[in-house]
């Protein structure tokens, strides 16, 4: 049952690649499938929450022999939010008419990707399903077909690429020091490795994670890409792709490196807050949506290196909100960049609120734990940037509001007219999400506790 | 035998990242694949062991070669195999839409989109009153 979501993708995603994703229907029965996959991981997640992680050895193996594959509460947080991500943008781009016909098989192996990565307990393994998730985006990226998308393709996979071979250099290193794969064995033995070389493999490991996330002196791949994919595609990868970078981090630094992760913690504030203000600052200064959503993406994931820093006690949990909220409200507003009509920017204003972190939306949700997390451990400075980070993006989510949605009526319908009903009514749907869980935060913290939890052991 | 390894290793990513520095995107490609045949040879570094082929039942367990290590190094060279092949396959792509793989003539075409951009941009925005300017600059 633990690997129902990841077969399911897994197969569908073989029998879509020989179909013509173009038709109507097609794109259907992949959303289907996708739905059903994300049905089974939040009755995963539930499960998970209720009666502790579910473990499983691949083909019967001894534990120790065979991969393991374990699915917690963290992992299932993860999946269930990607999935969801996901099926969002493949129905965004069904009711538009899909453009190429790889289009629905593409994000349905990124999603047997994310699912594996999400449930193996095998760092190797890992690695493995990290590349089947990248291979899938590099594609991705291209997808629209035109000069722009395969510029951006090749930006993005160059880069990514080289992200991925530091990942598998710090891979090996961990086992060299090890001796073990499995990630339980890993953090125990790294405790008693020497110091020094086990702190070089969680730097090697933290910049693999950093590239894939975007943060500041990594970035530089980000702004061109994000621009240069569609809409669809650019949720897919802020929403979706991004959660690789949090969860590796979090998974790896909280959960497997700890020691190393404490020892790193001035080095995550700076580079955290340097990326917090240059994504606001260098957002400020662009004028096309695009560009300010790209840049302030830059800036939201500085906050989750800020919470990393923290520590596990009040820190993780706020990591698991930020990650999760953040891919939320980045899915939201690429979705509705290129679309027209008063339910998108009504959309749209909630999901810059939830950005800024202005209650009653669900970013405020994030702000505040950070911000009580930052008290609890006496770094009263975060208070202040996190307060400053709310300021620049209040100022340059509503400069892009008023450029795009507040313009006069009548001039707005000759321009735009607005867009099509099934695609607002969606973006409308994400918009309330966010306004449901900021209104309702018990389930979406009583998670992120749990899932924090499961990371430093105390749920098992 | 160490030395051996960190040599190699270290010849092919300096090539490597050498050939990252060119502006021609098929010596960028060529580039990654050594990079990350570096990487294939640094697991073998990391933890190879000699001894017999470790196949089951085992006379002496002592004496085994380390299988993981054999088992991650070609499971790794068959993955960065497979994304060579997609990323040679993505610049023909960026080839066939451009004529060129030149990265400088690249990122003019790129900045060349973004200026008309931002220009299709300001032409589209409507005259507001004045009160509601954030204070931007005209071009």
């Amino acid at each position: 049952m633990v690997v129902a979501p990841l077969g399911i993708c897994w197969a569908a995603a073989l029998a879509f690649a020989a179909l013509d994703g173009r038709r109507k229907r097609i794109g259907w029965a992949a959303s289907s499938v996708l739905a059903i996959a994300w049905l089974i991981s939040i009755w995963l997640t539930w499960d998970v929450v209720q009666h502790g992680p579910r473990t499983m050895v691949a083909g019967d193996w001894e534990p120790g022999i065979g991969i393991v594959l374990r699915l917690d509460a963290l992992g299932a947080l993860f999946a269930t939010l990607s999935l969801g991500v996901l099926l969002a943008a493949l129905l965004f781009e069904v009711f538009g008419g899909v453009r190429s016909r790889s289009f629905p098989a593409l994000v349905l192996f990124l999603a047997t990707g994310l699912c594996g990565l999400f449930l193996t307990a095998d760092i190797f393994n890992f690695y493995v399903f990290f590349e089947i998730s990248m291979i899938a985006a590099y594609v991705l990226v291209g997808y629209g077909e035109e000069r722009r998308n395969f510029r951006a393709s090749a930006i993005f996979a160059i880069v990514n690429l080289l992200g991925s071979v530091f990942f598998l250099i710090g891979i090996a290193a961990i086992y060299h020091l090890t001796g073990r794969l499995d990630m339980d064995a890993v953090a125990q033995r790294a405790t008693i490795a020497g110091q020094a070389p086990a702190l070089l493999a969680a730097t090697i490991i933290f910049v693999a994670f950093s590239i894939k996330l975007g943060l500041f002196p990594f970035h530089f791949w980000l702004a061109s890409v994000y621009t240069g994919t569609r809409p669809a595609v650019a949720a897919i990868l802020s929403g979706a792709l991004a959660n690789i970078g949090s969860y590796g981090l979090i998974r790896f630094g909280g959960g497997l490196l700890p020691r190393e992760l404490e020892s790193a913690t001035p080095v995550l504030l700076i580079i955290g807050s340097l990326s917090i203000l240059y994504g606001g600052v260098q957002a400020i200064s662009r004028r096309s949506i695009s560009q300010v959503l790209a840049y302030s993406s830059i800036g939201q994931v500085g906050y989750i290196l800020l919470a990393l820093a923290i520590g596990p006690k009040a820190g993780f949990s706020a990591v698991i909100l930020i990650s999760v909220l953040n891919a939320l409200n980045k899915t939201l507003l690429f979705l509705s960049e290129n679309l027209r009509g008063r339910l998108v920017a009504g959309a749209f204003v909630i999901g810059a609120l939830s950005v800024a972190g202005i209650p009653p939306t669900a970013g405020f949700l994030s702000k505040a734990a950070l911000i009580k997390g930052a008290i609890d451990a006496d770094y009263a400075w975060i208070v202040v940037l996190v307060v400053v980070g709310g300021f620049l993006s209040v100022f340059y989510m509503m400069q892009i509001y008023q450029r795009t949605f507040w313009i006069p009526e009548t001039e707005e319908e000759a321009h735009h007219p607005p867009s099509p009903l099934d695609r607002r009514i969606l973006v409308a749907l994400l918009a309330l999400l966010i306004l449901a869980i900021g209104i309702w935060p018990q389930p979406l913290l009583a998670l992120s506790d749990h899932a924090a939890a499961a990371l430093t052991g105390g749920g098992r | 035998m160490i030395l051996a390894f960190s040599a190699g290793i270290g010849i092919l990513f300096m090539a490597g990242s050498y050939l990252l520095m060119k502006h021609d995107l098929i010596r960028v490609v060529a580039g990654v694949v050594l990079i990350s045949n570096a990487a294939n040879l640094f697991i073998m570094a990391a933890a190879l062991t000699r001894g017999r082929a470790p196949i089951l039942p085992l006379a002496n367990k002592l004496d085994v070669s380390d299988p993981v290590v054999q088992a991650m190094t070609l499971t790794a060279i068959v993955i960065s195999f497979g994304v060579s092949a997609l990323l040679l396959a993505i610049v023909y792509r960026v080839y066939l839409s451009h004529r060129t793989v030149d990265i400088d003539q690249l990122g003019d075409v790129e900045s060349r989109q973004v200026e008309q951009e931002e220009r299709t941009d300001l032409q589209d925005e409507p005259e507001l009153p004045a009160d509601l300017e954030t204070g931007e600059v005209r071009a």
